[in-house]
């Protein structure tokens, strides 16, 4: 028994999805991961009088741009998880659909 | 004999690792990567409810693996379609068998299919069963526990067919590395930093059926261990890492992933093994496939 045409696309779907998922669930919690090794450095400069007002805007732009970039990434995979359920379940009515053999 | 009409391609062997450290969760997004339960008959799937075989016997041989392997794990290396189920099948006038699962699923969850899924085909095979040896790699022998369990809780009658169960590797009392990972992933959940706590949250992802090999679960709810199947004889063989049994090696890793005491289930009360062997110089995955292994098969169950 090989795989039919039909079931190698539906696998490779299926990777699509967990590729997907990953990319998003993982952008997001690596995000998390990034803002809390970056506070470690911008908590001890907060402690500096001298320098806390800039490295506290520091942080916040930091912050705003790396955020901005995970999200984008994760937002872009959902896109991409999403067509690729689509597809798999077109795939599946056109197969429901078509005469057998 | 009759070699393999087909192997295992790569995709298979893919969905087969992934189904194992992801397959609850695979299977609960109906994924096309989630393994099917399915029985096969020299590499050729096999329908339950009309089960095609060469030469039918009236003895079965069904051999069962572990954590992300597929049935050609038992075959032996460069001879493929050569394994410890059809060398038995000449030697016993046996049909040899294998079974291919979903080894993320909870344990109680392939025992129950197993057990149901053995009650449609020994109905419906081409001549009466009389006789059922099962033979379980590491988690395919908690399978066969489990699903044992299955159907004597619900009545199936294929129960009453079980000759022999023999568990290669099989962690009774859990693996330490499954146990290694439980407590990593709890350890690392307990950190206030959360780049700490990530690392736990990848541990936590590991499938069911690794959790449940943790501490050898075999039921859905962990209320102590069933016995074993009464009426059946019951083998156990283990594997050691380094030749020498007394080896610190052995001590601290077995096989490599299970301890000697632990697939021997040596601390489980009431249990009475027909027969324990442990081989030395064996890891855990040549159990599989090894001639001293099937020598030792041999000489019990012939």
């Amino acid at each position: 028994m090989n795989r039919t045409s039909e079931q190698s696309i539906q696998w490779w779907l299926g990777v699509v999805d967990i590729s997907a998922t990953a990319v998003a669930a993982g952008s997001l919690r690596l995000e998390q991961v990034h803002h809390a090794i970056a506070d470690e450095s911008f908590n001890v400069l907060a402690r500096i009088p001298v320098i806390r007002p800039v490295s506290e805007s520091v942080r916040v732009v930091h912050h705003a741009i790396s955020g901005l970039s995970y999200r984008t990434v994760a937002g872009i995979a959902d896109t991409v998880h999403k067509l690729s359920g689509l597809q798999s379940k077109t795939l599946a009515r056109i197969s429901a659909e078509s005469p057998k053999a | 004999m009759t070699q393999h009409t087909r192997s295992a391609n790569w995709q298979d062997h893919a969905s087969a690792i992934l189904s194992g450290f992801l397959g609850d969760w695979l299977e609960h997004r109906a994924s096309p990567l989630a393994v099917d339960l399915q029985f096969f008959h020299r590499g050729l799937p096999l329908c339950l409810n009309q089960p095609e075989a060469d030469q039918p016997e009236r003895t079965l041989v069904l051999m069962i693996h572990g954590l992300t392997e597929l049935e050609s794990i038992w075959d032996y290396p460069d001879q493929p379609g050569v394994n410890y189920g059809t060398l038995l099948a000449q030697l016993l006038g046996a049909t040899p068998l294998c079974l291919r699962y979903n080894s993320g699923r909870a344990i109680y969850r392939n025992g129950e299919a197993l057990s149901e899924a053995l009650d449609t085909l020994t109905r419906h095979w081409p001549v009466p069963v009389e006789r059922l040896i099962l033979v379980g790699h590491s988690m395919g022998g908690l399978i066969i526990r489990s699903a044992c369990h299955a159907a004597t809780q619900a009545g199936h009658s294929w129960t009453a067919l079980v000759d022999s169960c023999v568990y290669l590797g099989s962690p009774h009392e859990g693996s330490w590395l499954a146990q290694a990972a439980h407590s990593a992933a709890g350890v690392m959940n307990r950190q206030s930093r959360d780049y700490l706590k990530a690392v736990g949250d990848v541990l936590d992802l590991r499938s069911e059926g690794i959790r449940n090999l943790s501490r050898g679960e075999v039921l859905a709810e962990q209320r102590g261990m069933p016995p074993l199947l009464p009426g059946a004889r019951h083998f156990a063989i283990s594997g050691l890492l380094v030749n020498n049994p007394e080896h610190p090696v052995n001590t601290l890793f077995g096989d490599a992933l299970v301890l000697d005491a632990s697939a021997r289930g040596t601390h489980q009360p009431g249990w009475q093994l027909t027969a324990t062997a442990c081989i030395p110089g064996i890891n855990h995955i040549r159990l599989t496939h090894h001639d001293k292994v099937y020598q030792q098969l041999k000489e019990w169950l012939r």
